[in-house]
């Protein structure tokens, strides 16, 4: 059985279906990357693992059915999750956006904010700094320890290199993988950069018009002839 | 320390607002009465719409609420006022309720609009839905007071201005307070962030809500009579706007300088403009704080007080 397992998946916005039958196995301790082209579906699948929309189907972290639960119950139960471009509290300082993230885990909130700031040590010298006179790259380090901040099991993140320089995206790989391999955190991206996502991943999905249309190791994907078509033009 | 400078901060206003009577005519006095409602009703509004960022324009409606409940109490039942304050409060969160059910569904101008049209339905329906018992048009008078004179009501009004904006002051504090704030600038990664924002919207309604109705129910006995026109206004409506706007929203110290800087400035208006030109004038000096510094009165005083506040370097140089 995987750590988080999605089977015949459907998510609607309305009446409009934007994800169709999806089934995506996590297994625990490993990355994962789900990659795709814009309006794939990628950040609705993650939405829906935070049962943000009306879906139908089965999702299970960890043998847990999270069918009908809230998003509190969700992060609760130990889904952290990092959405696109952040989406933090402008006029708060970092410190204040970390905390919101500790509500479903007030007791663990000193303990991670000490990993935040040992993955980050930038945020630390910035604490009480307005997250909205930050970098890009800044940001999305307050987006991934708010979400560290939840004590999580399990870490989803929405396209965590949406905009940011090369050398910015290397650190984040460097934090995420940190996560997974010092914090034994699954991880499950989505990513548009594929050479971003296929080396920090070990499994990857691809996604196209709401269904998975290949999956396999990264290595595997980097050689399929429709993946270098698609996303590389050769 | 952190906790301590802002307490010695109430402390002060404390301090001087009690002694204030002492020094000033009772013509001033009874302006204070005022300024301490406006001030009650302004820090309603802000926790829901400063906070949360769910503008309302029909807050007269929650106001409204206590404020009839508690005089037709009185009025037709000899109710003891030490019940029909309560029950009047308690109405209003029933209110609060109702008001609290369209912003799990929209916000925005949608919400404001919606919130204003709460507003117009109690008006009309104070009027047609059993006249008998709201007094239709014309209302009620010779509600009982619960205090008289200028003096006893300043106090009793200041204290509840005080003990109200203290109260709040502490709870928007914690980390409810923190996340209150996140749900005006991104609802959405507030959900994400594992939060219920639909108890986290309940909880700044009806803590409006009930702020809203003391503030009616206690309104309406200083007052001493009720009328649709008076309560279910534009006008009323937008000075309560305004002075939590003016004096800087989404801080508790804010709105009650708002209602003050506002209540004396549009009595000291009266005698040149008697009409509702006041309301141009407010309307334009409102306008002009606004774009100079839109976080309002509070952190144009704010950046006063650190600009005279010696440096720590400069006061550990001088000797």
């Amino acid at each position: 059985m995987a750590f988080l397992e999605i089977r015949n998946l459907d998510a609607f916005y309305g009446r409009a279906r934007s994800l169709h039958g999806i089934a995506l196995d996590v297994e625990a301790g490993r990355i994962a990357a789900i990659i795709g082209p814009n309006g794939a579906g990628k950040s609705t699948l993650l939405d829906s693992i935070l049962g943000l929309v009306r879906t139908t189907g089965e999702i299970r972290l960890d043998g847990v059915s999270l069918a009908g639960r809230s998003a509190t119950e969700i992060v609760r139960l130990g889904v952290g999750y990092a959405p696109e471009r952040g989406h933090l509290f402008p006029f708060m300082g970092v410190r204040d956006n970390l905390l919101v993230g500790a509500h479903t885990a007030p007791r663990d909130a000193e303990r991670n904010l000490r990993k935040v700031f040992d993955l980050f040590p930038a945020l630390e010298e910035r604490q009480n700094q307005e997250t909205g006179t930050q970098s890009g790259g800044e940001r999305q380090m307050v987006s991934l320890g708010r979400a560290l901040m939840s004590s999580p099991r399990l870490l989803v993140v929405d396209e965590p290199t949406i905009g940011l320089a090369p050398k910015v995206c290397h650190d984040i790989a460097v934090a995420l993988r940190r996560m997974n391999e010092d914090l034994g955190i699954t991880i499950l991206i989505t990513e548009q950069n594929v050479n971003f996502a296929t080396r920090l991943a070990q499994d990857v999905h691809v996604l196209e018009t709401g269904e998975i249309r290949l999956r396999g190791s990264a290595e595997a994907l980097m050689n399929n002839p429709h993946v270098r078509e698609a996303y590389f033009g050769h | 320390m952190q906790l301590a400078r802002p307490l010695l901060g109430w402390l002060a206003f404390g301090v001087v607002m009690c002694l204030l009577p002492a020094f000033v005519s009772t013509g001033t006095v009874r302006i204070l009465i005022f300024a301490n409602f406006l001030a009650i009703f302004a820090m309603s509004w802000d926790v829901i719409s400063g906070r949360t960022g769910y503008i309302s324009f029909g807050h007269p409606f929650l106001i409204g609420i206590a404020a009839y409940t508690t005089a037709m109490l009185t009025y037709h039942l000899d109710t003891p006022l030490w019940l029909s304050i309560p029950a009047g409060v308690l109405a209003t969160l029933v209110g609060g309720t109702l008001f609290f059910l369209p912003a799990l569904r929209i916000r925005g101008t949608y919400f404001a609009l919606v919130t204003l049209a709460f507003m117009e339905l109690m008006y009309q329906l104070t009027q047609v839905i059993a006249p008998k018992i709201t007094g239709g048009t014309r209302g009620l008078s010779g509600i009982p007071s619960l205090v008289s004179g200028a003096i006893p009501n300043y106090y009793l009004t200041f204290g509840l201005t005080f003990a109200i904006g203290l109260g709040l002051w502490f709870i928007l504090r914690t980390r409810v307070g923190a996340a209150l704030a996140a749900l005006r600038m991104d609802e959405g990664a507030v959900a994400a962030s594992g939060l219920s924002t639909i108890r986290l919207k309940l909880f700044a309604f009806m803590t409006s809500a009930a702020v809203a109705g003391v503030g009616g129910a206690f309104y309406v006995h200083y007052l001493g009579s009720i009328a649709p026109r008076g309560l279910f206004d534009i006008n009323f409506l937008f000075t309560i706007l305004v002075a939590a706007l003016l004096g800087g929203s989404a801080t508790v110290a804010g709105p009650i300088l708002g209602a003050y800087f506002l209540t004396f400035l549009l009595e000291y208006l009266r005698p040149f403009l008697p009409g509702p030109e006041r309301y141009v004038i407010y309307g334009t000096i409102a306008l002009v704080v606004y774009v100079l510094e839109p976080r309002g009165l509070h952190a144009i005083a704010h950046a006063a007080v650190r600009r005279l506040r010696p440096s720590r370097a400069s006061a550990a140089a001088s000797p």
